[in-house]
């Protein structure tokens, strides 16, 4: 069926649809009775912005386009959170339940209940200056920020989807919420301008997304799948991928090259990632396979200004406004590169996540000083947290530290979806700073190194009073290498661990210490478990180092260590 | 002596740890029926991704498509062992 712009209803036309369709997908055919339903619903409710959050893309959609058919806008929260339903709640004339009340989930268009069919007011025509939905993001300073888009920022962008992507003789599944502006467009409207059947059911899965594909294929038409690096990253390679894919879409958060060429052969399709924000709708997109340069979509135009990228296009609110993206670029042949973000929101599994929020809602707690969050570049972003707090609160082994962590999983949680829950946890009794007091992110990526070097004590900070002195915070990670070797039931850190990092540690503070001569007067008091926090002091002396390990048990273990000098042997 | 069930237990704890890269969780903390996602251990979706390629290359279990389904067997532990012994038995 041919492309009708938004605004058009293409919904509203029913003839002449394609009778290759697969069962249970969505289409003008299928969403009109549940249409119908919640227009009979909401002809008896409130006007205004109503709060829209269904997982189920049928049931999203008949409710959305029920909004705008009765003259209403759809609020759009990206997750439905105890603290988002409540601070949206002030803000919207009405919530859309799951179902439309009183009105069977099954209902049948001839028998509206209640005889209420003709009390329905007829479908409102689109106008393109009305607001259509608002969206809902994290912003950079840690509030949530609500962006609205008219019909016509909308009915702009799905024109310039169907000029460069046409899905004639397709179906659409998309793998992606249709709560953010990329899933709303790519996976439910701009199918529905093209009059093309798209999956009615959750296809986040890679084993659903086959199925569906095999759906398509035994209906005679091709695909376009609508996905996220986070899933393209673990398709897997057993699954029976149907070769009837025309493209794939990407979006959220760039693809790794490698991924996306795994992803073209796996799909055997081009992978198409797309750049944009809320704010900005689509800016620009690239195919990895030919280039990792981002071209601008036609209408967009773009600038750079002190390393960060500008764009102006119809999709924006104020089309006629530069707008500042947090985005560094540069720019190079026909379009740009992206460096990475420019201010203090992260992305994970494609989500945008304020990090100065997350710090901020651990900050108000009582026992809580301070927080900084950051995301771990080699464990595919997920975040990390470095935690002060008062001496007397910092957890002392792995039980007092699991209840602590499950504590702050628990606030945060009411706030945030999971993904944007810290994996990783550090609790220290003052935020690293470098000599200039300022927060220093090499010394607060060193509190997660024993992550990528399973040797390591877990280092918390570390004390200087005076030269030849120092005292260093340590946690037993673990997942340390070492734990393992004694007893299988009964994991422990050897004493030779304990002398090597004392050496290392040593050699890091005083500089090179000379050829290892001799361990003197060691002795292992106590045993270190692992989760236990313990600090190292090191003593500078003239013929080595002497070293002592203690914890809230008391001292576990202590010794020096004798080295020569052996620097005119050269 | 651990019995057949205990060791499957005690290997799918390891894997999800391992896996997930979960910071000081011991197999001892992975309660069998508590959930695996939301509240419980706090997994998230792409967890649940990762899960998924995980029990097939370690079990050469294949999830089914039925979305809901599939990941009924993440639920919590014990399910995961009830779908791994179910696929040992095939």
């Amino acid at each position: 069926m041919n492309y009708l712009a938004l605004t058009g209803s293409p919904w509203q036309r029913a003839a002449g649809e394609s009778s290759a369709q697969p069962a249970d997908w969505c289409s003008a055919r299928t969403l009109a009775p549940r249409i119908t339903a919640w227009r009979i619903w909401l002809s008896s409710q409130a006007e205004g912005r109503w709060l829209l959050f269904q997982t189920d893309p049928m049931e999203f959609t008949a409710a959305l386009l029920a909004l705008w058919e009765s003259g209403r806008s759809a609020v759009l929260p990206g997750d439905n959170k105890p603290a988002t339903l409540r601070r949206l709640s002030s803000m919207v004339d009405g919530i859309i339940p799951p179902y439309p009340p009183q009105v069977p989930v099954q209902a049948p268009l001839s028998q509206p209940p209640n005889g209420q069919q003709c009390a329905i007011p007829a479908p409102l025509p689109l106008q393109a200056q009305r607001e259509a939905v608002v969206l809902y993001t994290s912003g950079s300073t840690g509030e949530p920020v609500m962006q609205p888009k008219r019909f016509q920022q909308l009915e702009d962008e799905l024109d310039q989807h169907a000029k460069l992507w046409p899905l004639e003789g397709c179906a659409v599944v998309s793998q992606v919420s249709h709560q953010h502006i990329y899933g709303l467009l790519t996976g439910i409207l701009h199918p529905l301008c093209h009059g093309v059947p798209f999956s009615a059911r959750d296809s986040r899965y890679p084993e659903t997304l086959a199925e569906r594909l095999m759906d398509a294929q035994k209906a005679g038409l091709a695909a376009v799948v609508v996905s996220s690096p986070a899933q393209l990253s673990r398709l897997p390679e057993h699954l029976h991928w149907p070769a009837i894919t025309r493209r794939v879409f990407s979006s959220g958060a760039p693809l790794s090259e490698a991924d996306a060429l795994r992803s073209e052969q796996l799909l055997q399709a081009p992978v198409i990632e797309i750049y944009g924000s809320t704010e900005t709708g689509g800016v620009a997109w690239r195919r990895q396979q030919q280039s990792a340069c981002w071209t601008a979509f036609p209408c967009v135009d773009w600038r750079i200004d002190q390393g960060k990228l500008q764009v102006r296009s119809t999709f924006l609110e104020h089309p006629e406004h530069w707008w500042l993206q947090s985005d560094r670029a540069a720019s190079q042949e026909d379009g740009f590169h992206l460096l990475g973000r420019a201010d203090r929101v992260a992305k994970v599994g494609g989500k945008r996540i304020s990090l100065t929020q997350i710090e901020n809602c651990l900050s108000l707690l009582e026992d809580i000083h301070a927080a900084r969050c950051l995301p771990l570049a080699e464990r595919d972003g997920r975040l990390a947290i470095v935690v002060a707090m008062e001496p007397e609160s910092i957890p002392r082994d792995h039980e007092t530290r699991r209840s602590l962590v499950e504590r702050l999983r628990n606030i945060l949680g009411d706030e945030l979806d999971n993904v944007a829950i810290p994996r990783y946890w550090r609790f220290v009794e003052m935020l690293p700073v470098n000599s200039q007091g300022k927060h220093d992110n090499a010394l607060l990526s060193r509190c997660f190194a024993d992550l990528d070097d399973d040797r390591q004590p877990r280092w918390l900070g570390e004390v200087s009073n005076c030269a030849g002195n120092v005292v260093i915070h340590l946690e037993v990670p673990s997942r340390l290498r070492y734990l393992a070797g004694h007893f299988p039931r009964f994991p422990l850190v050897p004493g030779v661990v304990l002398v090597q990092w004392a050496i290392e540690l040593a050699t890091e503070h005083f500089g090179e210490l000379g050829t290892f001569c001799a361990v003197e007067r060691v002795k292992f008091q106590k045993i270190l478990r692992p989760g236990l926090r313990f600090s190292l002091h090191l003593e500078r002396r003239d013929d080595g180092i002497a070293f002592h390990y203690d914890s809230h048990h008391g001292r576990h273990a202590s010794g020096r260590v004798v080295f020569t000098q052996d620097a005119t042997h050269d | 002596m651990m019995s057949e069930t205990q060791q499957l237990s005690l290997d799918l704890k390891r894997m999800i740890i391992d896996t997930l890269e979960l910071e000081d969780i011991t197999p001892d903390d992975i309660d069998e029926d508590a959930p695996l996602f939301g509240e419980g251990l706090g997994l998230d979706s792409i967890d649940a991704l990762e899960l998924g390629l995980a029990l097939q290359k370690r079990y050469g279990v294949k999830l089914d498509a039925e979305a809901e389904d599939t990941r009924r067997h993440f639920a919590s532990l014990a399910a995961l062992r009830a779908l791994v012994e179910a696929h040992r038995d095939v």
